[in-house]
C-alpha cells in the first residue's frame, strides 16, 4: 500500500456494512435452503439412492389420496449424527420414504375449471408466481400440488393464468398485505397431522 | 469448527448445519455485494441467491479451494446477474432511484465508512469496481481473484491501479507526501 489515500480506501472497503433486516435475511436464506433440501439438494457427485427427487415425493404423496389442505407425513424429527438420511412413514397402505428433517408434505388444492394455468406463490418460494405450478387433475376441475414445508406459518396465494391472485378458499385464515392483496395463512405443525 | 466439517455435516443430511456457514460468511458477503451492486436491496438478493446456489452445489465443492473463495465466486456471479438486470431497470427508470439515496444516507452513518467513497464507487467501470472490492473488502490474493473473476492476474492488478486512479480523481484527493 503506497500512500495514505490507498490505505484509507482499503480501510473503508473493509468496514462492515449492515444490511437492513440482517436477521430476517438470514432466516430467509435458510427457508429457501430447506425447500431446496426437500427437493433433494445438495446432490453429491456419487449417486445416493436414498436422496429422493421432488417428483418421487409428490408422486407417492398423491398416491395416498388425501384431500384438502392436509399434511401427509411427519418426517423423522430427530437428526442423529451419522444416521442414514432415509426414514419411512406409513400413509394408509403406502410406505413413503422421506428425507431426514422436520418437513411435512402439504397438499394444496384449488378448483378452477376454466384456468389454463394455476401456480402457488408464497413465502416458501419467494412469491415467485412461476416457480410452483399446480397440476391439473384429468377429467376434473381440480388443480393440486404437494409441497414440503417446515413447521411454522406460511403465507401464500394461488395465481391463475399468471395474472390473477386468488386466496385459497379452503384456508382457515387469511390476511391483507400492504399492497391490498389478500393472502392465505397456513400453519404447519405436528398438530395438523 | 472448520467450514469443511460443517460442509460434511450438511452433506450427511444435517441441513440446519448450513446456517452456521450463513452466519459465518454473511457479513463478508454483505461487504462485497453492497459495494459491487451499489444498493442494499439488490445486494441482499444477490447474497440470498448465492447462498442457495452454494447449498445446491455443495456436493461439487472441493476443499482444494477455501470455501470462502468458492462462495465469493458464486456471489460475484450473482452480483453480475443482478447488475445486468438493474442496468436494464435503470435504463427504463432514468430518474433517481430512492434506494440509492437510502444507501448513501445509511453509508454516512457507517462507522469507519467513507460516504463519498461509497458514492463514487458505483461510478467506476464494473470490472474495476469488482476488482478493488475483492482485493480490499475480502483481502483476496490476485491468484484467488483470478479464479473468481476469470481474468488474468496482471489484468486484475491493472484494474485495481486504474480504480485507485479514478477514485483519486473523482474524490479530488491531494496526494500525500
Amino acid at each position: 500500500m503506497s500512500d495514505w489515500f490507498e490505505r484509507r480506501v482499503a480501510r473503508a472497503l473493509r468496514a462492515d456494512v449492515s444490511l437492513c433486516g440482517d436477521e430476517r435475511a438470514r432466516r430467509s436464506v435458510m427457508e429457501r435452503v430447506r425447500v431446496a433440501a426437500a427437493e433433494g439438494h445438495p446432490v453429491r457427485r456419487r449417486a445416493e439412492p436414498w436422496r429422493l427427487s421432488r417428483s418421487s415425493i409428490v408422486g407417492l404423496s398423491l398416491a395416498a389420496g388425501i384431500g384438502g389442505i392436509s399434511t401427509l407425513s411427519v418426517v423423522a424429527p430427530e437428526a442423529r449424527p451419522g444416521a442414514s438420511a432415509l426414514s419411512s412413514v406409513v400413509i394408509g397402505d403406502t410406505v413413503v420414504s422421506t428425507l431426514r428433517d422436520t418437513l411435512r408434505l402439504v397438499r394444496l388444492m384449488f378448483d378452477a375449471p376454466d384456468a389454463r394455468r394455476v401456480a402457488v406463490a408464497g413465502d416458501f418460494n419467494r412469491w415467485d408466481s412461476d416457480a410452483t405450478p399446480l397440476a391439473h387433475e384429468e377429467g376434473s376441475r381440480r388443480w393440486s400440488v404437494t409441497l414440503a414445508l417446515r413447521d411454522g406459518e406460511h403465507r401464500y396465494a394461488f395465481v391463475v393464468d399468471g395474472t390473477r391472485w386468488v386466496p385459497d378458499p379452503r384456508a382457515a385464515r387469511s390476511a391483507r398485505a400492504e399492497n391490498g392483496r389478500i393472502y392465505s395463512l397456513l400453519t404447519v405443525s405436528r398438530a395438523t397431522n | 469448527m472448520s467450514d469443511r466439517i460443517i460442509i460434511q455435516q450438511v452433506l450427511d443430511g444435517d441441513v440446519e448445519a448450513f446456517s452456521r456457514l450463513v452466519d459465518r460468511h454473511y457479513a463478508r458477503c454483505a461487504r462485497i455485494a453492497v459495494r459491487i451492486v451499489g444498493n442494499r436491496e439488490d445486494a441482499e438478493e444477490a447474497i440470498q441467491d448465492a447462498f442457495l446456489r452454494a447449498f445446491k452445489a455443495l456436493g461439487d465443492y472441493e476443499d482444494r479451494e477455501r470455501f470462502s473463495a468458492w462462495l465469493t465466486r458464486i456471489l460475484v456471479n450473482q452480483c453480475r446477474t443482478v447488475l445486468a438486470r438493474t442496468k436494464r431497470r435503470d435504463a427504463m427508470f432514468a430518474e433517481l432511484d430512492p434506494r440509492r439515496l437510502e444507501f448513501t444516507a445509511a453509508a454516512e452513518l457507517d462507522e469507519g465508512g467513507w460516504a463519498e467513497l461509497e458514492h463514487v464507487l458505483e461510478r467506476l467501470p464494473a470490472e474495476q469496481r469488482e476488482a478493488i472490492v475483492l482485493k480490499y473488502a475480502d483481502d483476496l490474493t490476485y491468484e484467488e481473484m483470478s479464479r473468481i473473476t476469470g481474468a488474468g492476474e496482471s489484468a486484475l492488478k491493472m484494474r485495481v491501479q486504474r480504480a485507485f486512479a479514478r477514485l483519486r480523481a473523482m474524490l479530488q484527493e491531494v496526494p500525500s507526501v
